[in-house]
């Protein structure tokens, strides 16, 4: 069993990367907060069976996730945005390399399958290894790597960032263009 | 010194480098996340894991 004192600490410790994941997830500061405060909960009462020496934040990382699905499930929402509609309701950017501004950027990981953002997050944000990611999302380690590529293939679309083959226009103002023209 | 350049890449993290092709979705999402982690902690959090802890300090006393 961990140390009362540090076990605390290392809470503490944790809680900005947890918010930021947590905001990730949910899209929502007021629910990403909820989250925290059920994890740190279920995190306290649950202590006596984290392993110590192994990663805390993995181990926070998944409490959350679990909360945040089953609320999800809760609410009988549709975690899945089905692939594509909202992408596609969502102004394409003629952006350019180097030019990406923030706000299209968040708003463009917003239109991302929740399975696909947190794959995204947890690999090229959070620091972890697939490994660790697969072991969050409880899932097999092929699969986060599809979902994180199917994530950046994604967003490049919606942000019109070309990835290294491609410098033409991509397929939607490909489309635009020859609409246009006809 | 671009040995040094190639051995700072070499240990990179494979993970990270997988959004390598694409540099700028790499470096956005970085700067979405930072700016997230930079956000100001509720005062909640703390109080709340002060409870936690006294609630259990004073069980054990009980």
């Amino acid at each position: 069993m961990p140390q009362p004192e540090s076990f605390r600490t290392d809470l503490l410790a944790a809680i900005p990367s947890l918010r930021a994941f947590g905001v990730s997830l949910a899209q929502n500061a007021d629910r990403a907060d909820d989250l925290v405060q059920e994890t740190l909960v279920k995190a306290w009462d649950k202590q006596d069976s984290f392993e110590q020496g192994t990663n805390l934040k993995a181990w926070l990382f998944t409490i959350l996730r679990n909360e945040f699905y089953s609320q999800m499930r809760k609410r009988g929402r549709e975690v899945q945005d089905s692939d594509g509609i909202i992408t596609q309701k969502m102004a394409v950017h003629p952006g350019q390399l180097g030019v990406l501004d923030l706000a299209d950027f968040k708003a463009a990981l917003a239109t991302l399958p929740a399975d696909q953002r947190e794959a995204i997050i947890l690999i090229g944000a959070s620091g972890f290894s697939y490994e660790e990611a697969a072991e969050i999302c409880n899932c097999a380690v092929g699969t986060i790597k599809s979902r994180v590529s199917r994530a950046r293939t994604r967003l490049q679309q919606i942000l019109s960032v070309s990835g290294e083959a491609d410098f033409g226009p991509d397929a939607i103002s490909a489309q635009v263009i020859a609409s246009t023209a006809a | 010194m671009s040995d040094k350049v190639s051995e700072k890449r070499a240990k990179k993290p494979n993970a990270a480098a997988s959004l390598g092709p694409n540099a700028e979705i790499g470096r956005k999402l970085k700067q979405y996340y930072e700016s997230l982690i930079a956000e100001e902690v509720p005062d909640r959090f703390a109080q709340l894991l002060s409870r936690l802890d006294s609630a259990e300090a004073k069980l054990e006393k009980d």
